[in-house]
């Protein structure tokens, strides 16, 4: 080896031998080994695309239902459960739209709703939502609700419908004697659209102080003086008027 | 299963506030303080080494060689912890062969690689090799063949081939710095990076890991120059030991103000996650931060340090105290890593609670898994010292010295 090679130093000849062996043990196993699937860096891998098509389809998409069935569709778009696909709840449908003797599933059954109307605190406020062992036990949902536009049969007369997980918190706090629409205006119309139409919040700090100011005539509340206290921020921008933190 | 609830369900009984179901167990787990701390013993290792070389510290020569051989046998344990940490620690490999350029983790095999190959292993073989040569032709078989194979059967000790290696080990010393820069920077930045974590989200982290990374390199040459130098029955160079402790006492100045800085900094920006981060430092960290961090990680030892700087103490009294600095150091460099790791995951997100960390005894993430790992490397360079001693000389029962 040494100078007789190439005239590079003989330290360097025999480690540049050791990492060309390495290096090359190492591209080996990259460009001869692993399968060249693994080596996409897309977001998805082109075998995995063909794999997915090649799976057998058992659901034939919204848009076929509505051919036949225009009227339930019709009702549906215009109802809460539009963004609720037909197979949803129907199960797949690919069979039926090639042989109608296959009928899709019609789930009639109370636990089928209450997957997604069973009471769960993590659900969106407004979200209609039921304690199944206290609504209408036994009954059949569809008896009261139309699946392709569920409403319900009357307008809910409390605002606990809805809003039970508030109501709960607000049964332990000392804003428990306060009706709901004492601080939040509430048109008729949330009741029925609740997304549409929203219902009001406090605006002015001059609406807690009816009571919580030091010159309220209101008795047994906390007072305190709005002029030094909360700077320019409305109260609930700090106190959850729900539970008020600090009592009495 | 049922053991994961009983923890889960101790752990619920320490939360504090409010905080996101996901939130109530810690998932980087004591495993993950291990890792950084270990890696900043190696940079910290070899800047020390560098400084001989680059920076021709002369006095700090007696540990040239070991902080080589101490960052070597860190840097083998380094990635453990992560592996230990993993699910699936056997396709850890895939990261070099299927390399993924967006990833900053996956990027860091390669920095590792690159800190593993072309630095340390290239450094010590050059450092050694004349060595090496020399044991080859003195020691009995097999020795002498094993010493063969890890010189590269490489024969040449005249004078040139002698000059080259020291050319080429000032070289690689110079990658080396940047090197050492990057691999534990790359701790601080992975960290630093995590924008939706107040506690390591800054800019300083890459910087702040890097010298807390060199104080506690420093520290652990000292502590092994201390320990190993009387134990072979030699006499410590105090000069070198005198030399030691100034740079560690100059290391310690630049990371406890860059750690002052960061934390000035975060109290002068009171962002909203102030609050959380106040509650959990008094709370949660009181111990860990302030008393070992802070306390006796780093004001007693930068104490003591300028003390023995600016009164006469006699060597013994100098070396008992910079002994107990160099342990104070080590163990306030723990806690710093603990605090960074565990200090990102005990606030909510939500940064109206707090959760606690329940240390496992057992187990792969637990206590007795964290000592192998801090005692293994001490194994592998008791084997490294018995393999390439760095005082140039091997005692073996077939010859009795050689080189």
């Amino acid at each position: 080896m040494k100078k007789r090679v190439t005239g590079i130093p003989d330290p360097v000849l025999r480690l540049g031998i050791v990492f060309i062996c390495f290096i090359g043990i190492v591209l080996f196993i990259r460009i001869v080994i692993i399968p060249s699937p693994l080596k996409e860096t897309g977001s998805q891998r082109t075998s995995a695309i063909e794999r997915e098509l090649s799976r057998e389809i058992y659901f034939a998409g919204s848009d076929i239902c509505s051919d036949c069935h225009d009227e339930e569709s019709a009702l549906n778009r215009s109802g809460h459960h539009k963004y609720l696909s037909c197979e949803t709840c129907h199960g797949p449908a690919l069979e039926h739209t090639e042989d109608s003797e296959i009928l899709p599933s019609a789930p009639r059954e109370r636990e089928f709703c209450s997957q997604c109307h069973t009471y769960n605190l993590s659900r969106p406020t407004g979200f209609p939502q039921i304690f199944p062992i206290a609504h209408n036990p036994l009954d059949p949902c569809i008896s009261c609700h139309d699946p392709h536009d569920p409403k319900t049969p009357e307008i809910p007369g409390e605002c606990s419908a809805c809003h039970a997980q508030i109501e709960r918190v607000k049964i332990g706090s000392p804003h428990f004697f306060l009706r709901c629409i004492t601080c939040h205006e509430t048109p008729e119309g949330h009741k029925i659209q609740p997304r549409l139409v929203s219902s009001t919040k406090p605006v002015e700090r001059e609406f807690c102080a009816t009571c919580h100011s030091t010159e309220s005539r209101v008795e047994d509340t906390p007072k305190i003086d709005f002029l030094i206290h909360g700077e320019d921020y409305l109260c609930w921008q700090c106190h959850y008027p729900h539970r008020p933190e600090i009592e009495k | 299963m049922s053991a994961d609830f009983e923890r889960l369900a101790a752990i619920l009984k320490q939360v504090t506030g409010y905080i996101y179901p996901n939130e109530i167990e810690i998932h980087w787990s004591i495993l993950i303080v291990v890792y950084p701390y270990i890696t900043g013993l190696v940079a910290g290792a070899f800047i020390l080494a560098s400084l001989v070389k680059v920076f021709n510290v002369k006095e700090v020569l007696p540990t040239y060689r070991l902080s080589l051989l101490t960052a070597l046998s860190f840097l083998i344990v380094a990635p453990l912890p992560l592996l230990f940490h993993l699910g699936h620690p056997w396709r850890s490999f895939e990261i070099f062969l299927t390399p993924n350029l967006s990833s900053a983790m996956a990027m860091f095999a390669f920095v590792y690689a690159w800190y593993l190959m072309v630095v340390l292993l290239l450094e010590i073989w050059f450092e050694y090799r004349t060595d090496m040569i020399a044991w080859a032709g003195a020691l009995k078989f097999p020795s002498n063949l094993f010493y063969r194979i890890i010189s590269l059967f490489s024969s040449d000790t005249s004078e040139k081939a002698t000059y080259f290696d020291k050319k080429a080990i000032k070289a690689i010393t110079v990658i080396g710095i940047p090197s050492a820069f990057i691999l534990h920077g790359y701790v601080g930045f992975i960290f630093g990076s995590v924008k939706a974590n107040p506690w390591w989200s800054s800019v300083l982290m890459p910087i702040v890991f890097l010298f807390s990374a060199i104080v506690s390199g420093i520290a652990l040459i000292l502590l092994l120059y201390m320990v190993i130098t009387p134990s072979r029955g030699e006499q410590l160079d105090m000069k070198c030991l005198d030399r030691l402790a100034s740079l560690l006492l100059y290391a310690m100045i630049v990371a406890f103000s860059l750690e002052g800085l960061d934390f000035l900094h975060r109290l002068y920006e009171s962002e909203e996650s102030i609050k959380i981060l106040s509650d959990m430092v008094i709370n949660r960290l009181f111990i860990s931060l302030v008393v070992m961090q802070i306390l006796f990680g780093m004001v007693v030892p930068l104490g003591i340090l300028m003390l023995v700087k600016l009164a006469r103490f006699n060597d013994e009294l100098r070396k008992l105290l910079y002994f107990v600095s160099a342990i104070l150091i080590q163990i306030g460099i723990f806690s710093t890593r603990w605090n960074v790791v565990f200090g990102g995951q005990m606030f909510s997100k939500s940064f109206r609670g707090l959760t606690a960390y329940k240390l496992e005894i057992l187990g792969v993430e637990g206590l007795l898994t964290a000592l192998f790992l801090l005692v293994l490397p001490f194994l592998i360079l008791a084997l490294l010292l018995k393999v390439l001693p760095p005082w140039g000389k091997i005692i073996n029962q077939d010859a009795s010295v050689a080189s």
